[in-house]
């Protein structure tokens, strides 16, 4: 009786999770064309720091095989280019387009409703159609993303580091994909309380884009007069772009390391127990409404 | 069986209607092209102002996003004092060029980029019939409907941006500045060229979705495509970077339509043009006049494959 | 350019009107869908084979069929919003997919499934535009709102944005901003669709008397017997892309019924009702009336049997209901077309 209890919500799952991937697999052309897209940025980066790069480094390094030899924040030219590369990956884990926006539509037109009245659990098809939706873009994408690497391997100065940071670099990588979801599911489900969330949802990104180092290095931050570089620490943020790059690179090692991932391990924690409250304060607000 | 363009061969009938004799009158009316754009960025205004706190969210997310590209390059000035060397591009300079990039942005913005998001959209649904239905040229309709307003902000800090750092610049000893009354008309042309081809290139790429089908990415990959005209040309100028350079300047001219009449106002060598700036004022000229003409072509194309949708 | 008149000749000409599209057979299944990365199955859809007819000016006419039957399409045809396969089309003088500006200046499309007005605005501001679009002088134009918004009794929501307005209203807005250049051709798909029986009502009221008044040449397509029995004259049945029928709303009922519907009340004694309920076809019975069904050609002879063995009160003989028949109309027409008179083709392209 139990087992099969747990038999059937298992094949619902995995029905679910059938269901999403062919969604997503119906829009092939733009899948992969916004796949190469992604790359582009990075390169007009590459070039733009290389310029900076050449300004302050000894004059005629920069276009030498190694590359200009000065330094930004302890980062050398090729650390930079790294970086910015490593940063793509944590956002392909880390970034959930349409999540937030998604479940406000569903509040707001009502289709909330249907979990209200089916026996399935709103967070945990999102989080299912997330999983399939990202794992048909590493699909597709790990090809290209191959290939990009391959190409800028000489950017990668210390190589392939050592067992244990690798191990942290992934499971970070991992963690960043639930971090990014239950952050942005709560944001979405103030859409109870706040059926307008669109500047909340941009007030997130802007903040994401600066304090997660997804736009450049955390250690460019200023320390004076405010002490910017010493704020984000304490942020979630940091966590869904700049960690896993700089565990990676060797930015963050030893007990700081290990530090860091238990630092995440508890935003996550916090973050999903804050998205099940809210979606259960909410769905109580919303039906004592009477939707 | 009867081909399509056959159809001449039927011959033309009478109408037989009891107005006939208006008809002659009523064939002869000509839209003012004008007039329809003032109505649709008056009706856009309406909309604007019974949306109110959306307006002015819509203006402070705009201009936040500005200040954080301004912030980021204040944070590089702190560690270097030029992009590039010898490029001429320090930081005032760079910060007049950021504006003029806010301002051909924001233009864009303003004008053409709801306008573009919507036509794609109107080809998934189907009501681009209705714009077709119109007596008026269906590229005019479909590139001008709404006027995004809360977009101009970011024209308004780029002007702001560039005349503080342009008397700067002119204050400033050590740069040998060639500000004239021509500079000022000669930015504006330049700004309205490269408004131009953007806008031809916009209204392409969403053209594009007759055939693609959902063009879930026009928005995406008009942010990729505009990544390489945010910064200046000099910064492509080695290795690789010259097949970029050589293919964003000659083939999709997309670096002339910031560099032009960023230079016109920043560059030390501002009145006195060489060679390479005449060509690239020219080339800035021809692509604006020669990617509209593309545009409407492409778009012409478009409509002759668009099946709208259900039947 | 169009001559003017020749003769007195159809204002709407069709022949050989052909149009398909391509669509993507989605297949079921996960490695389906991985293969159609690679490969995608297409289907042919015949929206409308070889259709020609004529529509004279200032008629009424109604294309009715099933959904999916190509009725749609054809209005697009029509408007120039598609460019058919092959086969040829004129509207007075015009073929409609070259899209001449004096040509889309005569002619107005309304569909009921969507609108052209602008959703945050007030329906004034899109009328407005549309005087600009289409060119019409300022004093003929608000001659024209006013007296079409006085006819549809709207005169009170022009201030309030589209969003706000009911169904009905929009409807009525909808129809008021294709009307305001004063179309010689009218196409309306489905412009009552959805709309409660008090609002369809209304419009039909309206279309009615704007035909009458201006004598414009209507075509519209709908569901709703209703529409079409108040409308139009002239009724066009198309089914899976090509006519059935066409004719009078009655030549149909004579055509595809050979039934008539008789009710009778019966005077008398019980028993002598006992032994009608053994007719055949009987619909209902309820003493001492009932009601049944029998041949057109049996009519006079079932009733004069009748009559010679009962005391009847009363007698109704009546066409079955259009609902019913037309239902008839469609069955009949899809079995046709299934024993292969037009021969379906479900090519696969790749």
């Amino acid at each position: 009786m139990y087992a099969s209890r747990w038999y059937d919500r298992a094949t619902m799952w995995w029905t679910f999770f059938q269901i999403s991937i062919n969604e997503r697999l119906v829009y092939r052309l733009d899948f992969v064309i916004g796949t190469l897209m992604r790359f582009l940025p990075t390169m007009t980066q590459i070039f733009l720091w290389w310029a900076i790069f050449d300004s302050i480094s000894t004059p005629g390094s920069a276009d030498s095989v190694a590359g200009p030899d000065g330094e930004i924040a302890g980062f050398s030219f090729g650390d930079m280019i790294a970086y910015y590369l490593l940063v793509i990956i944590s956002r392909a884990f880390s970034s959930m387009p349409g999540l937030t926006t998604g479940i406000a539509n569903q509040v707001r037109n009502g289709e909330v409703k249907k979990f209200l009245i089916q026996p399935v659990d709103m967070l945990g098809c999102l989080l299912v159609q997330r999983i399939a939706h990202k794992l048909v873009y590493y699909l597709i994408a790990s090809l290209p993303f191959a290939l990009v690497f391959w190409m800028a391997g000489s950017f990668f100065v210390n190589g392939w580091p050592p067992a244990d940071v690798t191990f942290v670099f992934v499971v970070s990588l991992l963690l960043s994909f639930l971090l990014g979801f239950y952050l942005e599911a709560c944001i979405g489900l103030i859409s109870f309380w706040f059926l307008e969330v669109t500047s909340l949802t941009f007030i997130y990104m802007l903040l994401t884009f600066l304090l997660s180092g997804h736009m450049f290095p955390l250690e460019l931050l200023p320390a004076r007069p405010i002490d910017l570089r010493g704020f984000v620490e304490f942020l979630p943020f940091q966590y869904l772009a700049y960690f896993p790059a700089a565990v990676f690179l060797g930015k963050v090692q030893g007990p700081g390391m290990w530090n860091g991932l238990a630092t995440e391990v508890i935003w996550v924690l916090t973050f999903m127990l804050l998205s099940r409250v809210l979606w259960k304060r909410g769905i109580k607000r919303y039906s004592g409404f009477g939707g | 069986m009867l081909k399509a363009h056959d159809a001449k061969q039927i011959p033309q009938k009478s109408t037989g209607l009891p107005h006939e004799a208006g008809i002659a009158e009523q064939v002869m009316r000509k839209p003012s092209y004008l007039n329809v754009f003032l109505t649709f960025a008056k009706n856009s205004m309406i909309r604007d102002m019974s949306f109110r706190m959306n307006f002015i969210l819509q203006c402070i997310s705009s201009l936040s996003w500005a200040a954080m590209n301004y912030g980021l390059f204040k944070i590089i000035y702190q560690f270097s004092d030029s992009i590039g060397r010898r490029t001429g591009w320090g930081e005032s300079e760079f910060f007049i060029f950021l504006g003029t990039i806010w301002i051909i942005n924001s233009l864009i913005q303003t004008f053409f980029m709801a306008n573009a998001t919507e036509f794609s959209e109107m080809i998934r649904t189907g009501n681009l019939d209705f714009a077709l239905l119109k007596p008026i040229d269906t590229q005019f309709l479909i590139s001008f409907p709404r006027v995004n307003w809360a977009q101009l902000a970011n024209a308004f800090l780029g002007l702001a941006v560039i005349i503080f750092y342009e008397n700067e610049l002119l204050h400033d000893p050590d740069k040998q500045m060639n500000f004239t009354i021509w500079s000022v008309p000669a930015f504006i042309f330049f700004v309205l060229c490269g408004t131009v081809v953007m806008y031809s290139v916009m209204i392409t790429l969403a053209a594009t979705s007759i055939w693609m089908g959902r063009n879930q990415n026009l928005h995406n990959f008009w942010f990729y495509i505009t990544n390489f005209y945010r910064y200046p040309m000099e910064i492509y100028e080695r290795g690789i970077g010259w097949a970029l350079w050589g293919t964003f300047t000659f083939v999709i001219p997309i670096l002339v339509v910031s560099n032009v009449p960023a230079r016109v106002l920043a560059q030390p060598m501002g009145g006195h043009w060489g060679i390479w700036d005449w060509t690239l004022a020219s080339i800035s000229v021809v692509a604006a006049a020669g990617s509209l003409v593309a545009s409407r072509w492409v778009f012409r194309m478009a409509l002759k494959s668009y099946r709208s949708a259900s039947s | 350019m169009p001559e003017s008149i020749i003769s007195q000749m159809s204002i709407i000409e069709i022949k050989n009107l052909t149009k398909s599209y391509r669509v993507y057979q989605k297949q079921e299944g996960m490695m389906a869908s991985i293969r159609g990365l690679f490969r995608r199955e297409y289907r042919e859809v015949h929206a409308v084979r070889d259709i020609s007819l004529n529509v004279e000016p200032g008629e009424f006419v109604a294309f009715l069929g099933p959904n999916g039957a190509g009725k749609t399409t054809t209005l697009k045809l029509l408007s120039g919003v598609i460019n058919p396969d092959s086969g040829a089309c004129q509207v007075m003088g015009y073929v409609p997919w070259e899209r001449e500006n004096e040509y889309r200046r005569r002619f107005a499309l309304v569909m009921g499934q969507k609108n052209q007005l602008w959703w945050d605005l007030p329906a004034a501001e899109s009328f407005r535009l549309n005087q600009h679009i289409y060119a019409v002088p300022v004093v003929d134009f608000n001659r024209t709102r006013d007296e079409l918004c006085d006819m549809l009794d709207v005169t009170h929501l022009l201030g309030q944005p589209v969003r706000e307005l009911s169904l009905g209203e929009r409807m009525k807005m909808e129809l008021i901003a294709a009307l305001l250049h004063s179309p010689d051709v009218l196409f309306l798909d489905e412009p009552t669709i959805g709309l409660d029986v008090v609002a369809q009502h209304k419009i039909q009221q309206f279309l009615k008397a704007y035909q009458e008044d201006r004598k414009s040449t209507i075509v519209l397509t709908s569901h709703y017997m209703k529409d079409i029995q108040a409308l139009c004259q002239r009724v066009i049945i198309i089914a899976q892309g090509a006519i059935y029928h066409d004719g009078s709303l009655d030549e149909i009922v004579d055509r595809f019924s050979g039934d008539k519907i008789v009710t009778l009340q019966i005077g008398g004694p019980d028993e002598a009702f006992e032994g009608l309920r053994a007719l055949p076809n009987v619909i209902e019975v309820e003493p001492p009336r009932i009601k049944f069904r029998v041949g057109r050609d049996d009519v006079a002879k079932t009733l004069s049997d009748i009559l010679s063995t009962h005391a009847v009160e009363d007698i109704v003989v009546e066409d079955p209901p259009l609902e019913e028949v037309i239902a008839k109309v469609f069955t009949d027409a899809q079995d046709a077309k299934s024993l292969g008179e037009f021969g379906t083709s479900a090519a696969e392209a790749r």
